[in-house]
């Protein structure tokens, strides 16, 4: 509780001190993606060059798209386990019930989205109105969902239908169509959370639930609908991944859980819930597909590739944690 | 009497049809691993959901019926939980099923649960993966997989199309498999230093997932100018990946790997938009599950043992030469299946279905 409430009061103060017209996470997350891409330039051209960019692009908007998901979650203070399951039923309703009959994408698209609903409702019932953990809540969640899988699959992956390879797969002017998709979501998230009254309250509920509740904000059905965008996001995800990959496994979601959690805090959102940044969340998924795509180039062996990872991740927590401590510093100060 | 001459030809030639057709059904019936004891037998998956464990499953159960001295096949996955294979091997000795076929998807972990099987009196045969400890005392017998056979399988060809040398990048599944390192020596005995392998040492990590495999294969492409070919321990994991190589203005190269339908539908589809795109598979190995059912069946019923210890994967597909198949595409069929397994394509398709 006294964390949320510094977190409340750190954003204005920091405002005051240094007058910048951009958030200061977002400038955190754009300068270390410049120093990535220089250094790839230094150490790892061809991870810049088009073929690779065009090859990797779609991983990061699939990371982008998943992220704002969780991005929603974590600003109720919240954690959404549940994304691996979420995704992977999305990626096999598409592929097992059209059978590679493009007619039959439709009402596939429909059911997976309507499952989704189904998720983020029972999600967000268990957290908000019965107060379960929110770990403990989506872990269930996930375990159910991974029934729905192995139900509709039977953990067998099926190709994917020409039409939905197509739309996910391909390029208009030159650039992936999930790019296009990832741009939709980040524009439709950041107008809902930055421009509309629902967005506003949606993130001073995160900030602090006891003063919205006092103040008479529907703090429950708030936290409750985070849970159902968080799924239709991943639904997204999970279509798109089914397009880009020929023939996705059964449990596809599992890789994209841990980015998910990184964009978000990579992109300067406090896991104790509040303010939330889309931008970096998105400019975040480019830097840890580019760090990954770089860790290949240069062709380093896999146990290294992982712990880069890690590192970077540390490393962006740390450059927030250490802020917020200079913060409370000054915090003082005038006092 | 002419009639009467052609009606007691007609006959003796249904006679002898019959007869012979008797003999054919009765060898059929009885393999010479089928002995006469009634027993009945279990295959146990440390993790049975991909299409691969279906079809070695269907596969399994079709060798094991084919003694008529077996009164009971059972089965069960291990669902890649250890704690449930192990206890799975427990429970289905204690069922009184006497005879186990076992893939110990969990390598040592499964040792102990295998012996205890063992010493209480059944056959127990683990097969493919490793358990560690030795036959006769940990277990009835391990059947292996020769995967330097592969290796050397996949390293004579490359040397025909590509007798000059040149380029090869290796990609395998998760990060110091077994499988890949006994490929890659086998690869590596075959191959000279004219052959450059471009990826990290040993393999390309891709857990053989397509998305990951995707990733990979950009990284690579991007990286380097000249792939001459490429060698994969599971082909269907690249047919996502493949198409990268339009994408960056480049043909497809040759590619030496294991078969699946849906790899050989790709080859089929775009081999003419791609010069260099050869293909050259072994069998996936589905097969591996017989000679283990018939090592377990043997034991149990009192048959003679196969000759074979380990299982060497045949070479099923050369784009170049057509032998000893060309490139198979059944479009009718699901993507999913290896035709280069003996289990029909059309009960393949039943065991791939089956949820």
């Amino acid at each position: 509780m006294n964390a949320t409430s510094n977190q409340m009061s750190a954003g204005p103060l920091a405002g005051q001190t240094f007058h910048l017209p951009v958030s200061r996470e977002f400038v955190t997350v754009v300068i270390s993606t410049i120093a990535l891409i220089g250094v790839c330039l230094l150490f790892a051209p061809s991870s810049l060059s088009y073929g690779a960019l065009e090859g990797s692009l779609p991983f990061a908007a699939l990371i982008a798209i998943v992220g704002l998901g969780q991005l929603l979650v974590v600003q109720q203070g919240g954690f959404d386990l549940s994304l691996a399951g979420g995704v992977s039923l999305a990626v096999v309703i598409s592929t097992h019930y059209p059978q590679g009959n493009n007619a039959l994408l439709f009402p596939a698209v429909l059911m997976a989205i309507a499952c989704a609903i189904m998720a983020g409702l029972a999600n967000g019932i268990l957290v908000s109105l019965f107060r379960l953990n929110a770990i403990v809540a989506t872990i269930g969640v996930n375990a159910l969902l991974y029934g729905a899988v192995f139900a509709v699959s039977g953990g067998v992956p099926k190709t994917t239908t020409t039409l939905l390879a197509a739309i996910a797969g391909n390029r208009t002017l030159g650039i992936p169509n999930s790019l296009y998709f990832a741009l939709a979501a980040l524009l439709v998230v950041s107008f809902f959370l930055k421009k509309s009254a629902a967005g506003r309250r949606f993130e001073a509920i995160g900030a602090n639930p006891l003063a919205a509740r006092a103040v008479g904000l529907r703090v429950q059905l708030h936290q409750l609908l985070a849970y159902v965008f968080a799924q239709l996001l991943y639904c997204l995800a999970g279509l798109l991944l089914a397009g880009i990959t020929r023939e996705p496994t059964a449990f596809q979601g599992d890789s994209l859980l841990l980015p998910s959690v990184a964009v978000v805090v990579l992109g300067g959102t406090s896991l104790l819930g509040g303010r939330g940044f889309p931008i970096s969340t998105v400019i975040a998924s480019f830097f840890l597909n580019q760090l990954s795509q770089f860790a290949l180039a240069v062709g380093v062996p896999y146990s290294a590739q992982t712990i880069i990872q890690a590192l970077a991740l540390g490393f962006g927590i740390g450059v927030y944690s250490v802020r917020w401590t200079i913060n409370m510093t000054r915090q003082t100060e005038p006092v | 009497m002419k009639f009467l001459d052609k009606q007691n030809l007609a006959l003796t030639a249904v006679a002898t049809a019959i007869a012979l057709g008797c003999c054919n059904f009765a060898q059929a019936e009885t393999p010479s691993w089928c002995g006469p004891k009634k027993a009945s037998i279990a295959l146990l998956d440390g993790y049975g959901g991909n299409s691969w464990r279906q079809v070695t499953t269907a596969s399994g159960k079709e060798e094991a019926l084919k003694c008529p001295s077996i009164t009971k096949y059972e089965y069960a996955d291990g669902q890649g939980d250890t704690q449930k294979s192990i206890s799975d091997v427990k429970a289905m000795a204690a069922k009184g099923v006497d005879a186990l076929v076992v893939f110990p998807d969990a390598g040592q972990a499964m040792l102990p649960a295998i012996t205890s099987v063992f010493k209480s009196g059944k056959v127990i045969v683990p097969y493919r993966v490793e358990a560690g400890g030795q036959a006769g005392t940990n277990y009835t017998k391990f059947v292996g997989t020769d995967f330097k056979n592969d290796g050397q399988n996949w390293g004579n060809w490359i040397k025909s199309v590509l007798p000059q040398g040149g380029n090869i990048l290796f990609v395998s599944g998760p990060a110091g498999n077994s499988q890949g390192l006994d490929e890659l020596v086998g690869l590596k005995s075959v191959l000279g230093p004219e052959y450059k392998f471009i990826n990290p040492e040993p393999f390309d990590v891709t857990n053989w997932d397509p998305a990951l495999t995707q990733k990979v294969l950009t990284a690579e492409i991007a990286k380097n100018s000249k792939i001459d070919v490429i060698v994969s321990d599971f082909g269907p994991s690249l047919v996502g990946a493949l198409p990268l190589f339009k994408q960056s203005g480049r043909s497809i190269p040759a590619l030496a790997t294991s078969d699946g339908n849906s790899l050989g539908c790709l080859w089929t589809d775009v081999h003419q938009d791609n010069p260099d795109f050869k293909l050259f598979t072994v069998s996936t190995e589905n097969d591996n599950v017989r000679l283990a059912v018939q090592w377990a069946v043997a034991a149990v019923t009192g048959g003679t043992p196969p000759t074979e210890e380990t299982f060497k994967g045949p070479v099923f597909e050369n784009s170049v030469t057509g032998a000893p198949h060309p490139v198979q595409c059944r479009k009718d069929l699901p993507g999913q299946i290896y035709l280069s397994a003996e289990l029909s394509p059309e009960e393949q398709t039943k065991a791939v279905s089956t949820k």
